[in-house]
């Protein structure tokens, strides 16, 4: 199996207020392209830290992030932005669209900073919509759309440009049963489809059986980690 | 000083001369109470050189005749006066033969009349030949700083000074701004103004840009460079710098509208505009340096709490 992300031995320590946290205690870890990785663990464990480390938007205090030959926590600012930029698709709890544009224009942004010329731009954003089912709502915008299309708009955003590593937090909490299922279903397809490695971090039991990997964390450490076999 | 004036009348790069009398009366209609006037008494002949292009041809002919006056359109309802109507100044009867535009003073009201007739208003006026002022015209033949010179220098007593128009009018403008309780008023009331539209500009521009921050963050989180968002930020001030002028350009154009209808002497002019650009120009650009650096700080990992 192909490793999208190794980290090894990350730290991250935090001081709010002179009260001292240890978010992440020497964690060790690799995620694989092609599987849908699910990582839970109670409130403040250090969850949302690990994904902001793991995808360069923090550096760790120690330890050494690295995908393929690019080492995240040696490079800098830029060199991590462009890491994201091509590698890495975002699905947030909030949704953070963008109010002032359509459904189609937010899909397209990323693949705007990647230069891609406009036409193209459009029809792949196009394809990415229709992958979600949403072609038929690509001329609305945020404040035009439920929840779960939505958050559907924000998957087609993140895997609009073929990411290697999906990251998603807590990308169902804010939705009903039917559109969760649905955002998980698109989420493991992504991984077993077009190979991303998603990391997904949740509380919602829904995932847990969809998952090919569970990865428990507590206290800032890894607790357990558990991999189904593919069915 | 009377030497000194035949000087001036002898110089050969002077042209002509002519007197001009700043005096003062009291205004009176019938039935009304006083109002304080400046009587400014001008040489009425054709081609005279004192406001001329304030009183017409035709106003400065009327003029000839004894006891009649002029004043500002502007000032006709505070003088409760029109034109054809009679009042009286310091006890004399005056006729008001007509109205003229762009003499509104800052302060007080202003009444043109002739020489003769600005003597016989105002007993403390010099008579015979004296002035407050003495305007010429300066002979074409010589540059107007070479005559000053001279003058300065031989012709006028040293308790007589000259200027070109031009720098009279500065020293004037000068004094009525810096000096004038008003002029200093107005000043301070400008000054003010610049502050709270700087103070206005910058805080659109930061609010903008305040709540956009979660945006910012989701396209940091996305891959876009620092320097991306900044050429965004940059972009946002223009617009807020953009929509300012024209704002303020729309709004000051309306006053200087309702300047014109009650006759008060505006001038809006290319150079204020200029500055007043520049000082928007400046303030987008501190709130832009200030806005960038706010967003500097904002880390894209927040959005994953």
């Amino acid at each position: 199996m192909t490793l999208a992300i190794c980290a090894q031995d990350i730290s991250k320590n935090y001081n709010i207020q002179n009260v001292h946290t240890r978010a992440l205690d020497t964690i060790s870890l690799e995620i694989s392209a092609g599987e849908f990785t699910l990582l839970t663990g109670p409130s403040g464990c250090g969850k949302s830290t690990l994904l902001a480390v793991l995808s360069g938007m923090t550096k760790p205090d120690r330890g050494t992030v690295q995908s393929g030959d690019f080492v995240l926590t040696a490079a800098s600012d830029q060199e991590r932005d462009a890491f994201r930029l091509h590698k890495c698709g975002f699905i947030f709890q909030g949704f953070n669209l963008f109010p002032g544009l359509t459904a189609v224009e937010q899909v397209q942004i990323p693949l705007d900073y990647l230069k891609i010329p406009e036409e193209r731009a459009r029809q792949r954003a196009e394809r990415a919509l229709d992958s979600v089912g949403l072609s038929h709502r690509k001329h609305l915008r945020p404040a035009e759309m439920s929840g779960g299309e939505k958050q559907r708009v924000a998957i087609a955003r993140a895997l609009v440009k073929k990411p290697a590593i999906l990251f998603a937090d807590e990308p169902t909490s804010a939705l009903d049963r039917e559109n969760g299922e649905r955002v998980v279903a698109i989420l493991r397809a992504i991984a077993h489809r077009i190979g991303s490695a998603v990391l997904c971090v949740s509380h919602d039991l829904r995932l847990f059986s969809q998952a090919d990997r569970i990865l428990e964390m507590e206290d800032g450490k890894l607790r357990r980690d558990l991999r189904r076999p593919r069915t | 000083m009377a030497d000194a004036v035949s000087n001036l009348y002898s110089d050969k790069g002077i042209a002509n001369v002519e007197a001009f009398l700043l005096g003062s009366g009291d205004w009176r209609r019938t039935g009304s109470g006083g109002v304080s006037v400046t009587i400014v008494g001008i040489d009425v002949n054709a081609g005279a050189l004192a406001l001329a292009r304030v009183v017409p041809s035709t106003l400065r002919n009327a003029l000839k005749e004894p006891d009649t006056v002029v004043v500002d359109e502007g000032d006709s309802d505070k003088l409760d006066i029109k034109s054809g109507e009679t009042a009286e100044i310091s006890g004399r009867k005056v006729r008001v033969i007509g109205l003229i535009r762009g003499l509104r003073g800052l302060g007080g009201v202003n009444i043109v009349t002739s020489l003769d007739t600005a003597i016989a208003l105002d007993r403390t006026l010099p008579s015979s030949g004296g002035a407050t002022y003495y305007l010429s015209r300066a002979a074409p033949a010589e540059a107007e700083t070479t005559i000053l010179e001279r003058l300065n220098k031989y012709s006028i007593s040293p308790s007589i000074e000259t200027w070109k128009a031009d720098d009279l009018a500065a020293i004037s403008t000068n004094y009525m701004l810096m000096e004038s309780g008003a002029g200093i008023a107005f000043v301070f009331a400008t000054l003010i103004a610049l502050f709270i539209g700087a103070l206005i500009t910058s805080q659109t521009l930061l609010s903008a840009v305040a709540g956009n921050v979660p945006q910012y963050a989701t396209l940091r989180a996305l891959g876009v460079s620092f320097g991306d968002i900044r050429v965004i930020v940059i972009e946002q001030a223009a617009w807020v710098g953009i929509f300012g002028f024209i704002l303020s350009f729309s709004v000051s154009l309306i006053i200087s509208t309702f300047a014109e209808i009650f006759s008060i002497p505006y001038d809006l002019r290319l150079t204020t505009i200029l500055g007043a650009s520049v000082a928007l120009l400046l303030v987008a650009i501190f709130a832009c340096v200030i806005a960038i650096q706010r967003l500097r700080e904002t880390d894209p990992a927040t959005l994953l709490r």
